[in-house]
């Protein structure tokens, strides 16, 4: 019975003397088992996928012909000469240095004063969640409306005696109204994240801090801000990788236009892929993409670790 | 020692002024400046609301009041008949429950295996399932489609749901969980002649019920405002899940603004009842793991 039980218990394996990898394999069979759905889907849908996507990227791959030639780096350099491609990639890298610091601190913001306050704080918590809950279709929606001429906005502008432009129709404004309706949707969950990151600051700080007379400012420029670096860390470089690929609110809102004034380099995939087919193409500029994030998501890493002080 | 005297004169005094300050005027400024915020978010969504139950005339003369003067309930009727909402949503329900079910039981079943069986390889698997996370989704999104279509999955019920069936999020989550299970009950189990499986279904899934309700809800959220993969895979419109269907809205020239309301409301239902349920695991899995949809 005893020496029946150790020999069906895989975790007793850690406490016993390497056997053969055979016998190993015999012993833990059913965890192959178990695995085998999620690893199938997973070497699918993602390895598989992007050696395909690599493969095409190379070559004339569309879904209309069955001709489809090896091109080499092709793709890529009219990639680089493509005027589409460049607003594109101009639009996004506008989009996300306006709203990454723009989320990060006003969702910092909020924190901290959230977390002032003792009573209704979980009643503002669940306010500012809604629009990360609603989907992201619907807020865009509703604010298409917001941003008529004579919408919400401008009724709001002309309450202080300012005079709104047609947000969505004005080439000027148009990606300015998606990254101010983004901004607005998305403090209230880095909110959460940030609060979540106060919470750990142990209480002693604070205390150690009001012994020392340190002010209010003192105190959250040398414990508070300090102590949510890696909270910041997390924020910011997802925020990146989510802002570069912005699609929803642009597809729904303007569908790039109005004159591209808002095509970003998701939609031109989009375009290129779906609309005309070329699949090639459109893989190599969702490349490129790959490797502006993988840039400016290691660019920020190496900043924020070399700055460690505390 | 003239320090030491004057130290103590000298903060007390900064410190009750700012005290003061603090608990009257800085208070007071923060709950405004909230107050405010918090109307910002919400009243879009009481337009949407109230909207949804105006007339088109009574939209038109007055389309920023919050309480309608008439309240109709054709909205809803047409968003549903003409707008073809109910179909959308049947389909939406469809997708996010197959959805939900594979994940669950598919997520657990791989974390269960990561966590308490040491399989040869399996450091090395663990850690190519977690690499996936750094993907983003636009490289994938072409390849994952072409795959679909050799599979002959597109514009099918399979190929909007396949690709969504397993989230190395989701692996990682459940197998978090499952480390911090004290083994003695399984053990127990499996002395009491439990097998493999039977271990897992009585004993392990039970005790994970915290964590496999954060991730249900993740993944409930997560696919039922998932919009870029079933716009691709489909191309049979009596097939859309409610967030394409809803863009379709977009597509007329005129918005006929209070049915969009209605059918936008019929959309975020779901989602805000199960906002309003399970509030604490949201924000605890975010908090746990700063996880979007």
């Amino acid at each position: 019975m005893d020496i029946a039980t150790k020999e069906i218990h895989p975790a007793l394996f850690l406490e016993n003397k390497p056997r053969s990898l055979w016998y190993r394999i015999k012993k833990t069979w059913p965890a192959y088992v178990f695995l085998s759905p999620a690893v199938i889907l997973i070497s699918i849908f993602s390895y598989v996928a992007i050696g395909f996507s690599l493969y095409i990227s190379f070559h004339e791959y569309d879904l209309i012909t069955d001709f489809r030639p090896f091109v080499g780096l092709e793709n890529y350099t009219e990639a680089f000469g493509d005027k589409l491609v460049r607003i594109g990639f101009r639009n996004t890298i506008l989009y996300v240095v306006a709203i990454v610091p723009a989320i990060a601190l006003v969702s910092l913001f909020l924190a901290v004063l959230g977390n002032q306050v003792r009573k209704g704080r979980a009643i503002f918590r669940t306010i500012f969640f809604i629009p990360t809950i609603t989907p992201g279709v619907v807020t865009a929606m509703i604010w298409i409306w917001l941003y008529e001429p004579t919408g919400g906005v401008n009724r709001l502008l002309k309450m202080v005696g300012l005079r709104g432009p047609n947000w969505l129709f004005d080439p000027d404004t148009a990606l300015i109204a998606i990254m101010l309706m983004t901004i607005w949707g998305a403090v209230g969950y880095y909110m959460i994240i940030f609060l979540a990151g106060l919470a750990e600051i142990p209480q002693t700080f604070y205390e150690a801090a009001k012994v020392d007379g340190a002010s209010p400012r003192h105190t959250f420029w040398h414990i508070t801000l300090p102590l949510l670096r890696n909270s910041m860390i997390f924020v910011v470089v997802t925020l990146t990788i989510a802002a570069f690929q912005v699609f929803t609110q642009v597809f729904i809102m303007t569908r790039g236009g109005p004159m591209n004034s808002t095509q970003t380099v998701q939609m031109v995939v989009y375009t290129y892929a779906f609309s005309y087919f070329e699949m090639g193409y459109a893989s190599a500029i969702s490349w490129l993409l790959f490797g502006i994030i993988f840039f400016f998501s290691a660019l920020q890493l190496k900043m924020f670790i070399s700055r460690e002080l505390y | 020692m003239a320090q030491a005297i004057l130290d103590p004169t000298e903060t007390p005094k900064r410190h009750s002024l700012w005290s003061v300050f603090f608990r009257n005027g800085f208070l007071t400024f923060v709950y405004i400046l909230l107050i405010v915020l918090a109307i910002s978010m919400i009243f879009p969504y009481m337009w949407m609301l109230a909207n949804s139950f105006k007339t088109r005339t009574a939209f038109f003369t007055d389309p920023y009041s919050i309480i309608p003067q008439a309240v109709t309930l054709n909205t809803y009727r047409e968003a549903l008949t003409i707008g073809r909402m109910s179909l959308y949503l049947m389909n939406s329900a469809l997708y996010t429950i197959t959805v939900l079910v594979a994940q669950l039981f598919i997520n657990s079943l791989a974390a269960y295996s990561f966590a308490r069986v040491e399989f040869p390889g399996r450091d090395t698997l663990f850690l190519a399932v977690l690499a996936t996370l750094m993907l983003p989704g636009s490289v994938t999104l072409i390849p994952t489609f072409l795959i679909a279509h050799a599979l002959g999955l597109t514009n099918t019920f399979m190929g909007v749901v396949l690709p969504s069936f397993v989230s190395a999020f989701g692996i990682f989550l459940l197998r978090q969980f499952f480390l911090n299970i004290p083994r003695e009950l399984e053990d127990a189990a499996r002395i009491d002649g439990s097998g493999f499986f039977g271990t897992y279904w009585r004993i392990m899934l039970p005790l994970a019920q915290p964590a496999m309700i954060t991730l249900g809800v993740f993944t409930f959220l997560g696919e039922w405002n998932n919009f870029i993969w079933p716009l691709i895979v489909l191309s049979d419109s009596d097939k859309y899940p409610v967030t394409v269907g809803i863009a379709l809205f977009r597509d007329f020239n005129t918005i006929d603004w209070p049915n969009v309301f209605a059918a936008s409301t019929i959309v975020s239902l779901p989602v805000v009842i199960l906002f309003i349920l399970a509030q604490n695991s949201i924000v605890g899995g975010i908090s746990l793991s700063g996880l979007k949809g």
